[in-house]
C-alpha cells in the first residue's frame, strides 16, 4: 500500500570524507578571498571566479561522464557538496543551473558534438545557463507556451520571449522549450521540443527585471527570429514535454528548496545559543525533526536518480514541503524574537533575516507553485 | 528486503487480509470465532516470533527486519496484541528467556512496585488490550535497578475512558505471580522501542487513511461530480500524502542500524515528525470524509483514533521537540554537525 516510497540510504565515509574537505575548501576560500556567506545563495550570489574554483577541485560536473570532462562521480557525492555549499552560503548562483539541470539534460539527450563543446565547459565552472521555460502568458500552465520554432531547409528561426531567466544575463546558454507545432488542444503536451541556444547570438535581447527586493537577478530573455543551426535541437524533435518533466525533477528535488535560509538558522543559534527560552527550545526541537526529514528525502532522490528511476513525485513532495518548511523557518525565528527584541541581534544577524523574509514569497514560486506541485500529487494519486 | 522478510511479510498479509475487518475491531471479545481464528493462525504460523534468537525457536530477524510487518499490521487496523506480543517476546530473548506461545502485552508505566518472594504487587497503568492476554511484561525500576518482569494477570482491570481505538487498562495488582524477572540490559532503552513502534504503527494508519480518502473521494458524488474532482479535496488529499511521504522519510533511520531504535535523536525525529502528520491527517481526512467519517460504521474513524492515541503516547511531540532541542543545545556542536553524526 506503500504509496510514495523513500528507500533509506546511508552516508558511508567516503561520502562523510567529502564533506570534510568541502568545508575545508569552504573556510581556506572565504577567508582568502573575503566571500561573504549569503542566504539564498544559489539565486542572489553568483561568483565566476568562485564558480571556476570548484570546478578545479573537481566539484561540479560531478556525474558525467570523463569523457566529456565529467568526472564520474555519484549523484550522492554531489548532493554532498551541494548540501556543504549551501549551509556554507556560498556564492553559486552563476553555475547552479548548468550544473543541476542543464549539464545532465544535454549528457542525456545532446548530440557528441554538444556534449564534447559544453559538458566541459560546464565542469571547469565556466559555463553557465538559464532556464527557458516560462512565458509572459505561460506560468505555471507550461503547455502553453508560445514561443515557436520553425524548421527551415538549413536550420531553426526562433521567435519568443521567455521570462523570470534567472541569470540570463551572466549565462552563456538556455535551454528553451518551444512549439515546433502548433497547439493541439486535445494533445497539449505534443509538439513541444527543447532547444540548446547560445544567448550571444545575434536577435537574442535580455531584459533585466527588478525584484521585489531590488535585486536584478532574473529578466526577459527576447528572442527576435534567431537563425539556430540544426543541432541546436536538444534530444527528439515533439518529445519536449517528456525532456522537460525529468529536468524538472532535477530542479525541483534537490537541497535548495530546504537550506536556502539555512544560514539565517545557523547564525541565530550562534548568537542566541545560550539565551533561548523554552518556546526556542521546542521550536528549535521541531526545525531539527523536519529538516533532517527532509534531507532523507532529498538524498533518497539523489539516489534514485543515479538509479535512473524517474522520482519526479518525489521531487514535487521535497518541493512543496521544503517551501513549507523554510517559510515556517523564517516565521518560528520571528518568533522567537518576542523574547530576543530586534535591538540585540547584530547587524549581520538582522540584514539575513530581512532578506529572508523578503524573499520568501519566491520560494513556493519558483521551479513550480505549490498548486503545481499538489497537481502532480493529485494526479499520481488517481485523482485527475 | 531480504528474502525470508519477503516471504513473511506474504504470509502475514495472507492472514491479516483474510481476518481482520471493521467488525473484528467492533465486536472484539476473546471468545469470538473471528478473533480466535486470527489469534490461532498469527500464533501457529510463529509471526509472533519474528525477533526471537533462533537458539529460543524464533526466526532471528532484527528491528529493523519487521519494520515492513508493523507498518502492514497497522495499515489492517488489526485489533490485537500482535506487535506488543512480537515486542515482548524480543525482550524476552534479549534475556535468553523463552518465547510465549500465546499473545501478552506490556508497559513501562509502573507506579508502587513492590517483589516480595515470587509475587509482585502495584499499579500498571495503560497496558493495551489487557482483556484478551493472560501475561503481562512490564519494564520497572526498583532500588535504582530497571527490571524486565513476566507475570500472571491478576487484580482488578480498569477500563480507561479515553478516545483510543485499542482498549488500554490500568491494573492494581496484588501480589501476581511472577514467571521471570530479569535486570534490564544496559544497551536496550524499551521506552525508546515502544516509542518507535508507534511511530512506524501511525506511519501505517496514516498510509490506509490516505487510501481511504482516495477511495471514498472517487466513489461518493457531490454536485454531479465525484468528489475527487474538486480542486480542493485533491489540495487535501495531495496534503494528506504529503504528510504520510514525510512521516515514511522520517523513519529512515530506524532501517539503517538496529541500534537506531534505542538512540534518543533517532528516536525522535519520527516520533515528532510522525505526530504533527498525525494531527493534520487526523483533520484533514475527516474533511474530506464528512458525516460518514465520523460514524462508527465507517472505518475511518478507528484509524484516527489510533493516531490520537499514539501521537499523545509517552509525551507528545510538543514534548520530545523540547527534548531534541536541548538533546542539540547540550551538545557542543553547531547544528550541523550535530545533524550529520
Amino acid at each position: 500500500m506503500t504509496y510514495f516510497n523513500f528507500p533509506h540510504i546511508e552516508e558511508d565515509d567516503n561520502l562523510k570524507n567529502l564533506r570534510n574537505d568541502v568545508k575545508s575548501f569552504l573556510k581556506t576560500t572565504f577567508n582568502s578571498n573575503n566571500i561573504k556567506p549569503q542566504a539564498d545563495a544559489w539565486m542572489y550570489s553568483a561568483n565566476p571566479e568562485f564558480s571556476k574554483k570548484l570546478g578545479e577541485k573537481g566539484w561540479l560536473g560531478m556525474s558525467f561522464p570523463k569523457k566529456y570532462g565529467g568526472r564520474e562521480k555519484t549523484m550522492l557525492e554531489r548532493y554532498v557538496i551541494t548540501e556543504e555549499l549551501l549551509v556554507a552560503g556560498a556564492p553559486v548562483a552563476a553555475h547552479w543551473i548548468a550544473d543541476r539541470q542543464s549539464g545532465s539534460q544535454i549528457i542525456r539527450y545532446g548530440t557528441e558534438e554538444q556534449k564534447k563543446e559544453i559538458i566541459p565547459k560546464i565542469s571547469s565552472g565556466e559555463c553557465f545557463f538559464a532556464i527557458g521555460m516560462s512565458e509572459p502568458d505561460s506560468g505555471s500552465d507550461l503547455a502553453s507556451v508560445k514561443t515557436f520554432a520553425k524548421k527551415t531547409d538549413d536550420c531553426w528561426e526562433l521567435t519568443g520571449r521567455k521570462i523570470w531567466s534567472t541569470g540570463a544575463h551572466l549565462s552563456h546558454y538556455m535551454i528553451v522549450l518551444a512549439r515546433t507545432e502548433k497547439l493541439d488542444e486535445k494533445n497539449r503536451h505534443s509538439g513541444l521540443s527543447q532547444f540548446l541556444v547560445n544567448l550571444k547570438l545575434p536577435g537574442v535581447e535580455i531584459n533585466p527585471i527588478e525584484d521585489m527586493t531590488h535585486q536584478k537577478h532574473f529578466n526577459e530573455t527576447v528572442f527576435n527570429n534567431i537563425k539556430l543551426n540544426k543541432d541546436a535541437l536538444l534530444g527528439e524533435e515533439g518529445m519536449g514535454w517528456q525532456q522537460v518533466v525529468g529536468e524538472l525533477a532535477l530542479e525541483r528535488s534537490g537541497p535548495e528548496r530546504f537550506l536556502s535560509h539555512y544560514i539565517l538558522l545557523d547564525n541565530f543559534i550562534s548568537e542566541f545559543r545560550y539565551k533561548m527560552s523554552e518556546m526556542g527550545i521546542t521550536s528549535l526541537g521541531k526545525i531539527i525533526s523536519e529538516l533532517q526529514t527532509l534531507r532523507m528525502m532529498s538524498f533518497s532522490i539523489a539516489w534514485m536518480i543515479q538509479e535512473k528511476k524517474s522520482p519526479d513525485v518525489q521531487a514535487a513532495f521535497v518541493k512543496e514541503a521544503g517551501n513549507v518548511f523554510e517559510k515556517k523557518l523564517i516565521e518560528t525565528i520571528r518568533e522567537m524574537s518576542n523574547l530576543i527584541p530586534f535591538e540585540k541581534w547584530s547587524s549581520s544577524l538582522k540584514s539575513l533575516f530581512q532578506d529572508a523574509t523578503l524573499r520568501i514569497p519566491a520560494n513556493s514560486l519558483r521551479g513550480g507553485t505549490s498548486e503545481i506541485m499538489r497537481g502532480i500529487i493529485s494526479k499520481q494519486l488517481g485523482l485527475r | 528486503m531480504k528474502d525470508e522478510a519477503k516471504i513473511i511479510l506474504d504470509i502475514c498479509n495472507k492472514i491479516l487480509l483474510k481476518n481482520v475487518d471493521h467488525h473484528l475491531r467492533l465486536n472484539l471479545e476473546p471468545i469470538s470465532t473471528q478473533f480466535k481464528t486470527l489469534k490461532d493462525e498469527i500464533i501457529s504460523s510463529e509471526l509472533t516470533k519474528l525477533l526471537v534468537k533462533e537458539d529460543l525457536g524464533g526466526a532471528g530477524m532484527t528491528l529493523t527486519d519487521i519494520i515492513p510487518i508493523v507498518q502492514l499490521s497497522a495499515q489492517y487496523g488489526t485489533p490485537i496484541p500482535f506487535i506488543e506480543t512480537i515486542i515482548s517476546n524480543f525482550l524476552l530473548s534479549e534475556l535468553n528467556v523463552k518465547p510465549e506461545n500465546d499473545f501478552i502485552t506490556l508497559t513501562n508505566k509502573t507506579e508502587n512496585i513492590q517483589i516480595k518472594k515470587d509475587k509482585i504487587s502495584g499499579n500498571f497503568k495503560s497496558i493495551p488490550y489487557l482483556n484478551l492476554v493472560e501475561k503481562i511484561l512490564v519494564e520497572t525500576e526498583i532500588k535504582n535497578q530497571k527490571y524486565i518482569i513476566l507475570f500472571k494477570k491478576g487484580g482488578k482491570l480498569k477500563l480507561q475512558k479515553n478516545f483510543l481505538s485499542e482498549p488500554k487498562f490500568d491494573l492494581d495488582a496484588s501480589e501476581l505471580e511472577i514467571i521471570s524477572m530479569m535486570e534490564k540490559p544496559e544497551q536496550i532503552d524499551v521506552q525508546n522501542l515502544l516509542i518507535n513502534v508507534r511511530s512506524i504503527q501511525s506511519f501505517g494508519a496514516m498510509e490506509k487513511i490516505l487510501k481511504l480518502c482516495i477511495e471514498y473521494c472517487s466513489q461518493r458524488k457531490q454536485f454531479g461530480r465525484t468528489l475527487s474532482k474538486f480542486q480542493m479535496i485533491q489540495n487535501h488529499i495531495s496534503e494528506i500524502a504529503l504528510e504520510v511521504a514525510a512521516s515514511g522519510a522520517s523513519l529512515s533511520t530506524l532501517k539503517n542500524n538496529n541500534k537506531n531504535f534505542y538512540n534518543l535523536k533517532s528516536t525522535a525525529i519520527p516520533k515528532i515528525r510522525t505526530g504533527i502528520a498525525s494531527g493534520k491527517v487526523i483533520a484533514l481526512s475527516h474533511q474530506v470524509h464528512g458525516a460518514m467519517g465520523f460514524t462508527k460504521e465507517y472505518e475511518l474513524s478507528y484509524f484516527t483514533k489510533a493516531l490520537n492515541s499514539w501521537r499523545n503516547e509517552f509525551g507528545n511531540e510538543i514534548y520530545w521537540q523540547n527534548i531534541l532541542g536541548k538533546l542539540f543545545l547540550n551538545q557542543n556542536k553547531n547544528l550541523w554537525e550535530f545533524l550529520n553524526h
